[in-house]
């Protein structure tokens, strides 16, 4: 395919980007961008960039899912046409933006205080703008930024990063090629408390680097 | 003054009854999973932020309650009991109207609580009115119930339908800073022309002036005044509205 293949780790210590293994990218975070959502924010680490919108407390949209005593939550990923490599058809992606769907919808659910809003429903929308790996932590942080902008009370604040190993070194926060050739860990903690709410892999790890990954996580969030 | 985000502790203060407000959440303190801390000894309950917000608190005296807040952004309306609200009535049934408040439920306002309503002289409103109103009834579990007299005198005292204006939609703490009388900006603005306006806690505000021009300035004003785009001293204020009116 191509000529060079690009290496996780020189010699050097540096990655493919020019980072050393526990450097995560460059991050920016705003509040507020969009005017007419309840709650709103858009997270860029390195070239991924989520917009998060919530919309909520207010009416469900679909009687089935109402419950007596709670607030439901609803996700809904949506990933712009142009982000990522533009080679994915939307069949493919369907499944598993509905999986990323749900696994922010586990993370969530033990830290907004759904009982404070019984029978209605918080609805969050994740737009991903520009795809280059770690979309599920990103979508994660952007959610808990909008959650917060929206002015729904939270436990505690949730943050994530994406961990990978290769070989026997621990790398954070990957991107697009790193995430495609290494084994894949996403953590979601809790700061205050270190309690974790989402921790969700797709490929296969030894069980030994297991702890020590998460642990790693739960410190670099 | 303090910022707080969700999840920070807060400590107790000393006085011994303590009334919380928004954003603030009481938890008996749970023994952290991290495997560096050391499990808490005390059983006693510690206060915990749930919202990004400004912390505040009204503490009257050393030995009388004091109530706690967090002051925070948001344009989603909470309803609680005994505030003022304005509400746009979308169906009408026999016995009453369903107004839409914002909330997360509609609420529902019987056709009766009105001043003076009878049986036979109840008052006629059209779908799309738009009420002043009161919260009688407002709990998380169940719709809430809004009313178009107040409670204590039986008389309207402004509630009931609003005619003409203009409705804004802003956010809840614009609303709370415009209803403490020392806020500058709606006597700034009455400086310039006479004007009448509405204030709900539910983010909107209704008001009528002499003129349509009059009306489009001060909406746009209090708009940006929301938006952060003016601030509000009297200097800025009137040059915005000249600006406006012209």
């Amino acid at each position: 395919m191509s000529s060079s293949r690009l290496e996780i780790l020189n010699d050097g210590g540096l990655r493919h980007d020019a980072r050393r293994p526990y450097e995560l990218r460059s991050t920016s975070f705003s509040l507020g961008t969009h005017p007419t959502a309840d709650g709103s924010s858009t997270v860029t680490q390195g070239l991924t960039s989520v917009s998060v919108t919530v919309f909520g407390p207010r009416e469900p949209k679909q009687r089935a899912g109402v419950t007596h005593d709670r607030a439901s939550i609803v996700v809904e990923v949506g990933v712009a046409l142009w982000a990522g490599t533009g080679a994915q058809r939307r069949t493919r992606g369907d499944k598993r933006l509905m999986e990323v769907g749900a696994a922010i919808r586990q993370t969530f659910e033990p830290v907004i205080m759904t009982q404070l809003y019984p029978r209605s429903e918080i609805f969050i929308n994740v737009q991903v703008i520009s795809a280059d790996g770690g979309i599920l932590p990103s979508s994660i942080n952007a959610t808990t930024l909008a959650l917060i902008d929206a002015g729904i009370s939270l436990l505690d604040y949730v943050t994530s990063v994406s961990i990978g190993l290769h070989l026997t070194q621990p790398l954070l926060d990957l991107s697009a090629p790193e995430e495609n050739d290494l084994p894949t860990l996403v953590v979601a903690s809790l700061p205050g408390s270190g309690k974790i709410t989402l921790a969700q892999m797709e490929t296969r790890l030894h069980v030994d680097r297991f702890e020590e990954m998460l642990l790693l996580g739960v410190e670099a969030g | 003054m303090s910022l707080v985000l969700p999840g920070d502790a807060i400590p107790l203060p000393a006085s011994s009854s303590l009334t919380l407000g928004p954003g603030l959440t009481a938890s008996s303190s749970r023994s952290s999973s991290s495997l560096l801390s050391e499990p808490d000894e005390s059983s006693a309950p510690r206060l915990a932020a749930t919202k990004l917000g400004v912390l505040g608190s009204n503490s009257k005296g050393k030995e009388k309650g004091e109530s706690m807040w967090v002051e925070g952004r948001s344009k989603r309306y909470i309803p609680a009991q005994k505030e003022l609200v304005l509400g746009t009535i979308i169906a009408r049934h026999a016995e009453g109207y369903r107004v839409d408040i914002g909330s997360s439920q509609m609420a529902s306002l019987d056709a009766l609580a009105f001043e003076g309503a009878t049986k036979r002289s109840k008052p006629n409103l059209k779908v799309g009115t738009l009420v002043y109103a009161r919260l009688s009834l407002a709990n998380r579990d169940m719709e809430p119930e809004i009313e178009c007299f107040d409670a204590a005198t039986g008389k309207a005292e402004g509630f009931g339908e609003l005619k003409g204006g203009l409705l804004l939609t802003v956010s809840l703490e614009l609303c709370r800073q415009l209803l403490s009388p020392k806020h500058p900006l709606l006597q700034t603005l009455a400086g310039q022309f006479p004007f009448e306006t509405a204030i709900g806690m539910n983010g909107r505000i209704w008001v009528k002036a002499g003129s349509v021009g009059e009306t489009i300035a001060l909406k746009r004003v209090i708009e940006a005044v929301n938006n952060g785009e003016l601030g509000t001293s009297k200097t800025e204020l009137d040059g915005a509205v000249k600006q406006m009116l012209a």
